[in-house]
């Protein structure tokens, strides 16, 4: 098992590396960010003074040396546009970006698990046909539009809701079902093919036999058993939808952490772009390793195999 | 300095003086009068980057201006219909007939934020130690800035400066004129300013949440009556959305309506459009010096102004509520000149492409517009057409298109046509420079006419006013007969104002039209129901 951990812990630190070294490449291929900031009639002399204050006239080497003493002093760099630090504003976000994502799970799961179950539950009925309309509707209706139709239905049209911004429960109905739709969809279908599979399992029949009641087959036994890939799917969405809810941010002015990162790609912020996915890259890599060496733990089979 | 010389102008400008100053208790009075009530929320079009709040780093955009002229205030500064020379914190200055020095008076009484008194000396730190744009040009060309007295300032420049007065008086050009508090900005350094900025404007900050949402509060103590109570600015970068809270009520004001959503505001009739003429757009032919270039021929280059329906342009990008104006260059700087709108001819169109050999027209490799404005690009391409020059449009995304333009004519290879757009204050100069000079900033080498480069130098060194006038127009002239630059149009940066604001048009919340697209004075600005109130 410490042999396992050392390995994964290994597997981590390089996936961080090229993580690192990859976006590091990536935002500076995108171009100059001071020309961004150049207006039409910006002299040539202000913009090398800029670059010179923002570091980048240095070499990438010494850019990159600098961005990962910054990683690992947890500063993550300065922003260029914000002139804070880029963990700063990072974990000011991430409250509101913690917001949303746990009310667009508990959307998600209120939508996409019961629905699931009873399309699993009644195949080919009226109910899985429409469940898997939903399933179809939530994974291929954008996220932006149908922003827009709820801003335009809810706040424009019948005054219930307020049209964005961060506040009360309010603030929160709409971006939520905007952004939990699209996973609900997702935790439906898998709930569906997950619970279908186990209800076609030998103790599942055996557990009908023995006489227990369809309802207590159904959440004591199949659905508890159905729900372990749910979850893993959930967790990870939860970090999605943490760090990369860009678009649904964006339409409802919620200032969250995907809205931060929009703006950092936007204005070639390249510390911002970094440090945001940095952590998030680190959320992912951290969560994956837990998951696997929870299942280590739990399967010995998988801590043995190389 | 030198003593001052009895001048025509120096009489006016004491006349002038003399009229501020006895006006000045008056304006007092009413200033303590109004008593600031409610709340007005603007939905801003993109994030808020803190350095806006600072003048120190302005960046010599059309951007900045909007939040200085909330929290700051300047010496003088671009104000309704004056271009630059309007009296905020100066009672009134006087910039001698050599242009060798300037002298400001500051207003009796005026406070920061925190209380504490602005003094000359809070206005020479924030001018010795402003870094944004024209910093170099502006300290290069100053001999020292000198206390004269509690109230007074004089700036002494090395030669000749004849630009000072427009380089520090308008908001959206340069922050050198723009008045800081010298010891808290020491005490908090630039990244601390940024988000706790103390100015002398008529709002003070009361929050911050950096990128997202600014609030302010009516400061009491400033110099004029500030209407509203309450101000807040809410980035809200998706313009659906923006029009939503207008039309719900959670913003008074918006800015930016782009095409797609101007019939929308347009035919609510509880909102306002306010469609302020903004930048300047023309085409280019970068490589027309090329003998081998189709372009190189004058006759061609008008055929294509001849071809350009610039009305059905600005009527499909701009609603109809851009304008169609002749010269490249807007008319709200120094020595811009009036140019008559170039006329659609489509059969001299075709005649000039036949006398210069091209009846039946040529292939053009790209024609590329500035970015984001794509459909504008695909309207020359069609409209082109019409006499034979059939192109492709290229769509670049802004950072590329601004290096590439940096880069030159070798990023420019073979036939094209580049629609270009801008907006730069001050002076006439600035466009020349950063979009037409050989080796500017813009241009680079896609231009180079050394006749007129060489006339702008000799403009730039020029200390006698009416040969730089002369020299300006004949330079703007020659660039316009002979179509180096096709003007287009000048597009309307759309903007719309909610119910709650007290306005008979929109000129009354976007006082400063002329020069910025933004509502400011934001004193000014009132709410019916504070009116209400106030009856």
């Amino acid at each position: 098992m410490r042999q396992f951990m050392i390995r994964r812990a290994f597997y981590a630190i390089v996936t961080l590396f090229i993580l690192s070294l990859t976006i590091f490449t990536v935002v500076r291929l995108t171009g100059d960010p001071v020309t961004l900031l150049a207006e039409p009639g910006a002299r040539a002399e202000d913009l090398d003074r800029v670059r010179s204050e923002w570091g980048l006239d240095r070499s990438w080497p010494v850019q990159y040396l600098a961005f990962v003493k910054n990683v690992f002093t947890g500063q993550l760099g300065e922003s260029f546009n914000y002139e804070m630090p880029v963990s700063t504003l990072y974990f000011q976000r991430l409250p509101n970006s913690l917001e949303l994502a746990l009310a667009a799970t508990l959307i998600s799961f209120l939508i996409g698990i019961p629905a699931g179950i009873i399309s699993a539950v009644r195949v080919n009925s009226f109910w899985d046909n429409f469940g898997k309309i939903v399933a179809l509707l939530g994974l291929s209706i954008p996220g932006f539009w149908l922003g827009l139709v709820l801003i335009l239905v809810f706040s424009v049209w019948l005054h219930w809701l307020p049209t964005s911004g961060q506040g009360g429960v309010q603030h929160l109905i709409m971006p939520a079902l905007a952004l939990g739709w699209y996973f609900a969809a997702s935790l439906l279908r898998l709930t569906r093919s997950s619970m279908l599979e186990v209800l076609r399992s030998e103790y599942i029949k055996l557990a009908h036999l023995k006489g227990l009641p369809g309802y207590v087959v159904l959440a004591m036994h199949a659905f508890k058993n159905a729900l372990i890939p749910v979850l893993t799917l959930a967790g990870i969405n939860l970090v999605v939808m943490i760090n990369a809810a860009v678009i649904i941010e964006v339409i409802f002015a919620w200032p969250g952490i995907g809205r931060l990162l929009y703006e950092g790609i936007f204005q070639r912020d390249f510390p911002l772009v970094q440090g945001v996915v940095m952590e998030a890259g680190i959320m992912i890599v951290l969560i994956n390793l837990i998951i696997d060496l929870l299942y280590a733990y739990i399967d010995p089979r998988i801590r043995l195999s190389k | 300095m030198g003593p001052s010389r009895l001048t025509r102008r120096a009489v006016l400008r004491s006349a002038a003086v003399a009229t501020t100053a006895l006006a000045a208790p008056f304006i007092h009075a009413r200033a303590a009068a109004v008593v600031p009530r409610g709340k007005m929320v603007l939905a801003w079009h993109t994030n808020i980057a803190p350095r806006w709040l600072d003048p120190q780093q302005h960046d010599g955009g059309a951007t900045t201006d909007n939040f200085l002229d909330v929290v700051h205030d300047a010496l003088i500064k671009n104000f309704r219909d004056q271009l630059y020379d309007h009296l905020a914190l100066a009672e009134h200055y006087e910039f001698t007939e050599d242009a060798k020095s300037a002298t400001f008076r500051l207003r009796p009484g005026l406070k920061f934020h925190n209380g504490a008194p602005v003094t000359p000396a809070d206005v020479k730190w924030s001018y010795e130690h402003y870094r944004g744009a024209w910093a170099s040009v502006l300290h290069e060309r100053t001999d020292g800035a000198e206390i004269v007295d509690d109230r007074t300032l004089r700036f002494e420049f090395k030669r000749p400066f004849l630009d000072f007065p427009r380089l520090i008086g308008t908001a959206n050009v340069s922050g050198a004129g723009w008045v800081v508090p010298a010891k808290y900005y020491e005490e908090v350094g630039p990244d601390g300013f940024a988000r706790k900025p103390i100015g002398v404007g008529p709002y003070r900050l009361v929050a911050h949440e950096p990128g997202n949402k600014l609030e302010f509060e009516a400061f009491e103590d400033y110099y004029r009556p500030v209407h509203v109570k309450q101000f807040t600015i809410i980035s809200v970068p998706e313009a659906a959305t923006r029009v939503a809270m207008l039309e719900r009520g959670e913003a008074d004001i918006m800015y930016f309506v782009p095409g797609e959503l101007i019939d929308r505001v347009k035919n609510n009739p509880k909102v306002m459009l306010a469609p302020v003429v903004s930048g300047s757009w023309w085409l280019e032919f970068p490589g027309f010096q090329d003998p081998k270039n189709p372009f190189h021929d004058k006759r061609v280059r008008e055929a294509v102004s001849l071809a350009i329906d610039r009305e059905a342009i600005n009527d499909a990008e701009s609603g109809g509520m851009g304008r169609v104006s002749g010269n490249w260059i807007n008319d709200d700087v120094q020595y811009a000149i009036d140019w008559p709108k170039f006329p659609r001819d489509i059969a001299k169109a075709k005649a000039l492409m036949k006398e210069a050999g091209y009846p039946n027209g040529f292939n053009v490799d790209w024609v590329t517009p500035a970015p984001n404005y794509y459909s504008r690009g695909e309207r020359v391409v069609s409209q082109l057409q019409n006499i034979g020059i059939r192109s492709k449009l290229q769509v670049m995304e802004r950072a590329v298109f601004q290096k590439r333009l940096e880069g030159g004519l070798k990023e420019w290879p073979g036939v094209q046509i580049i629609m270009n757009g801008a907006r730069i204050g001050a002076s006439w100069a600035n466009w020349y420079e950063s979009n037409f000079k050989c080796g500017g900033y813009l241009a680079a080498d896609r231009i180079c006419l050394r006749d007129l480069d060489a006339k702008f130098e000799k403009y730039m060194s020029s200390d006698q006013p009416a040969e730089r006038k002369t020299l300006a127009e004949q330079i703007q002239r020659e660039i316009l007969e002979d179509y180096y630059f096709v003007p287009v149009f000048r597009h309307a940066f759309v903007n719309a104002i909610g119910p709650r604001i007290a306005a008979q048009r929109w000129q009354d919340v976007f006082q400063t039209a002329v020069t910025t697209g933004y509502a400011y004075p934001w004193e000014d600005i009132e709410l019916k129901e504070a009116e209400a109130a106030e009856k």
